[in-house]
């Protein structure tokens, strides 16, 4: 009898959404649960699923201002491979990406490692290692701007004062000097959150494996190659990738720092695109955003089967 | 010499590098920020503290530095609670709710997040062309939304799913709905981890660039990065000491905010990389 009466106030209480439920044959609770996801997915499709599908299909076309829009097929992309300015960003892109990436990583390391260890002050350390990574990254370039500057910047006055060269050094003036200035800006900025993934890593790192190596007479290098490398490395991994994808799409302090000069040598592709986004040459610099779209997209998918493959161990 | 002194030496040393490396720039840019003219590293040049930068950047109208600012704070404001507010009910559908492709849910969406802005800022330039907004807050709000939550539905499903089980459960038996479980159990139950995201996500609006220089024009809704990066004075010399005095006070409340919730935002980060 109970059960009956309480079938009858369920069969009462039943809503519009239950009948949707029954209709597509699934759980309420499955119903539900899609109805808490519908607001993330809209942000999502009109604000990033589609227009990345319009700057695909804008890639495909003639966009300037003043101009019909019409299709061209591959033409833009034919154009791209035939500049040589669009090499030279090509190059200059992934060139950052091989020295910056694995120097912010390895300082990361170092620091995770400095981090990791009990001294008087570690929390003072450890919010400083924050202050940067808070820091807006234009914010940042225009710091190192007036580090840069050629006759009373900072770096120059640590050139002067340790007797590093004849005279000041042009940082931003030529392309070795404006490529070091624009990764060690970028490291700045960045190496603190591949230290802070990293020191998480280290902490959850079983200390009873330390105290066993110590007992097995390892010493400090040995202990750091034999047990903390391997342990660290699907974290290593991970901030490898994750800092990958980051560097691809480098914009904001280079932006800032050198516009991408002199003469083109430090245009990351984001920025070879926006150059012809904002003269309003749409096409063009979609093409430009497509290849370096599926560069990250492949990278991605990498990143999150690293993190994935990290997941499953534990 | 033992290896203990070895180590020793060797982590002083790591500790002063460290603090050097980061709080050089710091303080640098808090340096010239107070000094009377930027070029007080040459020799022979005394130092000269003063407050007339920050005196210049308030009081001087033409620099629209208190516009950029104010835009920066209500554009980055509203992004963080709408998106923490709209990231709530899904994180709390994929922590405790049946459902299919949970993983593949959560694990797209970190995929879109790492989608390189460019690829998109020319649509959203023609969207908010279309709908007449370019150079207003809601260009840059609605990017921002969808910018940060998917970062935000992450660090919410982790903190959603410490909460007991038993708490949701019996409320279940008192008749509330799964909405009303959210809101009265499951946010006010993980309150300090909801504060932490949507910190973070204010900090990753605040100090975004590429969207906010493609989406706006002017002081209307120009945000503080952008200001500063176009900030180049007015009569041919670039004021050093203003930008820097500007760059203090934008950088000044992500870095409180900062050094207050450090323990919250570097397990906020850490969240997505590496499971505890």
């Amino acid at each position: 009898m109970d059960l009956n009466s309480n079938r009858k106030t369920k069969l009462a209480a039943r809503t519009g959404l239950d009948r949707i439920a029954d209709i597509l044959q699934i759980e309420r609770e499955s119903l539900t649960a899609f109805m808490f996801l519908v607001p993330l997915f809209v942000f999502l499709a009109v604000l990033i699923f589609i227009p990345v599908l319009g700057t695909f299909w804008d890639s495909l076309t003639r966009d300037v201002a003043f101009l019909p829009k019409k299709f061209i097929g591959t033409a833009n992309y034919r154009a791209l491979i035939a500049d040589a300015a669009f090499w030279q960003s090509v190059r200059f892109t992934l060139l950052f990406v091989f020295v910056s990436v694995p120097l912010e990583v390895l300082m990361g390391l170092a620091i995770a490692l400095v981090l990791n260890e009990t001294f008087p002050g570690r929390g003072f350390l450890r919010a400083a290692v924050l202050i940067p990574w808070a820091i807006p990254a234009a914010v940042s370039g225009r710091v190192f701007e007036l580090i840069y500057h050629y006759s009373y910047g900072a770096a120059n006055y640590l050139v002067r004062i340790l007797d590093l060269s004849e005279g000041p050094v042009n940082w931003l003036g030529t392309d070795l000097g404006s490529f070091a200035g624009v990764v060690l800006a970028d490291a700045w900025k960045t190496t603190p959150f591949a230290a802070l993934i990293l020191l998480a890593g280290l902490s959850s790192i079983n200390p009873d494996l330390y105290k066993q190596a110590q007992i097995d007479r390892a010493n400090f290098l040995q202990r750091f190659l034999y047990v903390t490398i391997p342990l660290l490395k699907p974290v290593l991994v991970v901030t490898l990738l994750f800092r990958t994808v980051m560097a691809l799409r480098v914009f904001d302090v280079i932006y800032v720092l050198t516009g991408g000069g002199p003469g083109g040598a430090t245009t990351p592709l984001s920025l070879f695109a926006y150059r012809y986004f904002s003269s309003a040459d749409f096409g063009y610099g979609a093409a430009a955003s497509v290849l370096l779209f599926v560069c990250a997209l492949l990278l991605s998918v990498l990143y999150v089967k690293a993190g994935r493959f990290q997941e499953s161990l534990q | 010499m033992s290896e203990e002194n070895f180590k020793k030496i060797l982590l002083a040393l790591g500790i002063a590098l460290t603090a050097l490396f980061c709080l050089g720039p710091f303080a640098y840019m808090m340096l010239t920020a107070f000094s009377r003219y930027p070029d007080f590293l040459l020799p022979d040049q005394p130092y000269s503290a003063t407050l007339e930068n920050f005196r210049i950047i308030v009081f001087s109208e033409s620099v629209h530095f208190l516009e950029y600012l104010r835009n920066s704070i209500v554009i980055s404001a509203v992004s963080s609670v709408v998106a923490v507010g709209l990231a709530s009910p899904a994180a709390y559908a994929i922590a405790r709710l049946p459902l299919p492709g949970k993983a593949a849910i959560l694990f797209g969406t970190l995929g879109v997040s790492m989608f390189p802005p460019i690829s998109l800022i020319s649509y959203l330039f023609k969207l908010m062309s279309a709908l007449n907004w370019i150079n207003t807050y809601m260009a840059l709000i609605l990017p921002y939304v969808a910018w940060t939550m998917p970062i935000s539905l992450w660090i919410l499903v982790s903190y959603f799913s410490q909460v007991p089980r038993e708490l949701d459960q019996s409320a279940r038996i008192d008749g509330a709905g799964r909405l009303q479980i959210l809101i009265k159990i499951i946010l006010p139950v993980s309150a300090p981890g909801v504060y932490s995201t949507a910190l973070l996500a204010f900090i990753f609006a605040f100090n975004e660039f590429i969207f906010a220089l493609m989406l706006t024009i002017d002081a209307s809704a120009r945000t503080i990065p952008v200001g500063i990066a176009l900030f180049e004075g007015l009569h041919g010399q670039i004021p050093w000491g203003q930008i820097m005095a500007a760059a203090a006070v934008a950088s000044l409340p992500v870095v409180l905010a900062t050094l207050v919730f450090q323990r919250r935002i570097v397990q906020g980060l850490t969240r997505g990389a590496v499971k505890e």
